[in-house]
């Protein structure tokens, strides 16, 4: 009898978050259809962004009321959001694996959840912490020694910043589950003679490598969609496409953020719309990422299951 | 026995709860009506210390100041969102169209410096031109002939120039593009004014969030100037930036000092519209600083309740009067409203009903 109104209940709350999902999708889809319309392909094609004069009548055009010069593109945030999560995750693989597999193997079990601790706690600290050490000390220390300009802002110093935020999130999963491969595996590795770099790389590795996958799609997330830190040590580029590891950037998360002050005075309401589509856009950025992960990851794990 | 506790600890929250509402219920029989203000960051400032003083004079007021940016504090006010919307920029005639009873009032006046980190160089001229030409990368150079020929027996290095600009929508672009448009024909046609800016592709070019962003940038990038609220001249003079005197409309450079700002206002109190939606950027004045703006609340003038609109009116009569005073404003480096001004402000407080 009580078990009918608890998997009600159950079902709700499960229903729930698909409901939540498909309700930001719907919003995001509904209120920026005029953008959509409005801007066309060369949304995403595009390398200007202007919000128009918003000070000058606004003026229509193919029948849609638009502050006059308005011109929304976003390729430039597009390769800069790219960028930098791809190099923050170049950045971040070797760290956290070596991070993880260190803590696995190297480190007395004693201080182990001492350290993993302390790598768990690098992952919550709040991004914001993360941009002003970025100001304060990645960014003159780029300017200073590896910047041929001398100015450290830029898409290295975001791709660092990201880098620094997503290597615990790798090394904690990678940690999980190097602690959970069954110790026969282990030591038959080093029965057969296996040197400890063998039983690692070839006993042990083989067997996580799906959550290896996993957690890179994790930390890729919270890379793509990283706003604030970004914000502070990107150098906001606009306009202009990124052309070495030292030019300005800005990610498609931090531009909106940017720019939605501004937009809210737009009396044609359009430039919020357009700022909508982006977010559309990232949205759809990270769903594409999210499934070409899961695709690796199955084929990863089917590799696996023929050998 | 757990529930018996569980209930009496509520019981005691309760009793609490009741007995402090009934403390603060007898302390002041009239309670305000609550006031939320929200915008601009430059005056967010200003409202806390205006409502610190205003609160110590008048117990009963509650008033909550937020910082959300101008363009926020305009869309919130309009939406009826907030009471008081805060901007340093006024209304756009679009805006006014559709929203007719939305008024753009000015409480006081701020101004912002060109902020320049130049090793070797310790006075340094600019004018509305040049900046123009830095921000759209005609002028790269720092020893480029237009600059030289501004700045007589100063040894300006062979080195880029990096030109930092607001990467968030800010009033402090909308008074520097204001100014460049207004000095530039080429900018005003191109690239117009705003609190936001299409800024043009610029090799080494830098955004900063917000006028601390915008600080940091330049500190830490010598050859770099841009543009900074004077609230934050303290912080600018600590970080060893220079501050450039900017030419004024009768061609002589002008520093910021409270007297060149001064002069600015003065210029322009006598033509401000009834409305008061007019812009103090590159003044007629004589030893008028350029970049030079009124402060303003966004307020809409039909009020739901009587109640709302006199605490507004009393908040904002008090605000322009007794919150002129040096000792607020000075604090944030802003200036008194010129008495005509004022006169202007308060015809259109008393619309508010």
């Amino acid at each position: 009898m009580t078990i009918r109104p608890f998997r009600l209940s159950v079902l709700t709350l499960s229903l729930f978050i698909p409901a939540a999902l498909s309700a930001v999708v719907l919003f995001l889809v509904l209120y920026s259809g005029q953008a959509i319309f409005f801007n066309g392909l060369h949304f995403i094609t595009d390398i200007n962004w202007n919000l128009g004069d918003l000070y000058d009548d606004p003026v229509t055009v193919k029948g849609v009321l638009v502050p006059s010069g308005a011109n929304y593109g976003i390729f430039v945030f597009i390769i800069g959001t790219l960028a930098s999560s791809a190099i923050a995750i170049l950045i971040a693989v070797p760290l956290s694996v070596g991070a993880a597999i260190f803590l696995a193997e190297a480190v007395p079990p004693k201080i182990r959840p001492v350290l993993s601790l302390l790598v768990e706690l690098i992952a919550v600290v709040p991004s914001v912490v993360f941009g002003l050490w970025g100001i304060a000390v990645l960014v003159p220390f780029i300017g200073h020694y590896l910047s041929p300009t001398g100015n450290g802002y830029g898409l290295l110093a975001a791709s660092i910043v990201l880098a620094l935020m997503i290597t615990p999130i790798i090394a904690s999963t990678l940690l999980d589950s190097l602690m959970q491969v069954p110790k026969e595996n282990r030591e038959s590795a080093f029965a057969l003679g296996a040197t400890h770099f063998e039983v690692v790389s070839k006993a042990m590795m083989p067997m996580v490598r799906t959550t290896l996958v996993g957690g890179i799609v994790l930390a890729l997330g919270r890379a793509l969609g990283e706003t604030m830190a970004v914000l502070m040590v990107s150098g906001g580029g606009i306009n202009i496409l990124p052309t070495s590891l030292f030019s300005p950037i800005s990610t498609i998360a931090s531009f909106v953020v940017s720019q939605l002050d501004s937009a809210q005075a737009d009396p044609t309401n359009m430039s919020v719309r357009a700022l909508s589509e982006v977010a559309l856009v990232l949205f759809l950025i990270t769903l594409a990422v999210n499934a070409a992960a899961k695709l690796i990851a199955s084929g990863a794990l089917n590799v696996r299951n023929r050998n | 026995m757990k529930f018996s506790t569980k209930l009496r600890r509520t019981g005691v929250a309760a009793l609490a709860v009741a007995s402090l509402a009934g403390f603060t219920g007898t302390a002041h029989a009239q309670v305000d009506v609550p006031l939320v203000e929200s915008g601009s960051s430059l005056l967010y400032p200003l409202f806390n210390l205006w409502v610190a003083g205003y609160t110590a004079d008048h117990p009963s007021a509650d008033i909550t100041t937020t910082s959300s940016g101008s363009g926020a504090g305009i869309a919130q006010a309009i939406k009826g969102l907030v009471n008081i919307g805060a901007s340093d920029a006024y209304l756009s005639n679009t805006l006014v169209k559709n929203n007719p009873t939305m008024l753009s009032i000015p409480l006081a006046i701020s101004a912002q410096a060109v902020n320049y980190n130049l090793p070797g160089v310790t006075s340094l001229n600019l004018s509305g031109p040049i900046l123009a030409g830095i921000y759209t990368g005609k002028i790269t150079q720092w020893n480029d002939p237009a600059i030289a020929a501004a700045n007589p027996g100063v040894n300006l290095p062979a080195h880029a120039i990096i030109p930092v600009h607001r990467l968030d929508g800010s009033g402090d672009t909308f008074i520097f593009s204001q100014f460049l448009a207004f000095s530039t024909p080429s900018w005003a046609q191109t690239l117009h004014f705003g609190t936001t800016v299409s800024w043009p592709a610029v090799t080494g070019e830098l955004g900063g969030n917000g006028n601390s962003g915008v600080l940091a940038a330049v500190k830490a990038n010598p050859y770099s100037l841009g543009y900074i609220g004077v609230s934050y001249a303290a912080k600018a003079a600590a970080a060893g930036l220079g501050v450039a005197a900017l030419q004024d409309k009768h061609g002589e450079y002008v520093q910021p000092t409270s007297d060149t700002v001064a002069a600015a206002a003065a210029s322009v109190a006598a033509s401000t519209p009834a409305d008061e939606r007019i812009s103090m950027i590159f003044s007629p004045g004589v030893n008028a600083y350029p970049i030079v703006n009124y402060e303003y609340a966004i307020v809409d003038s039909n009020q739901q309740a009587p109640a709302v609109a006199e605490a507004i009116r009393a908040f904002l009569s008090w605000a322009i009067t007794e919150g002129n005073d040096p000792s607020y404003l000075s604090q944030v480096h802003f200036l008194p409203l010129p008495a005509a001004v004022q006169a202007l402000s308060t015809t259109q407080i008393n619309k508010i009903q």
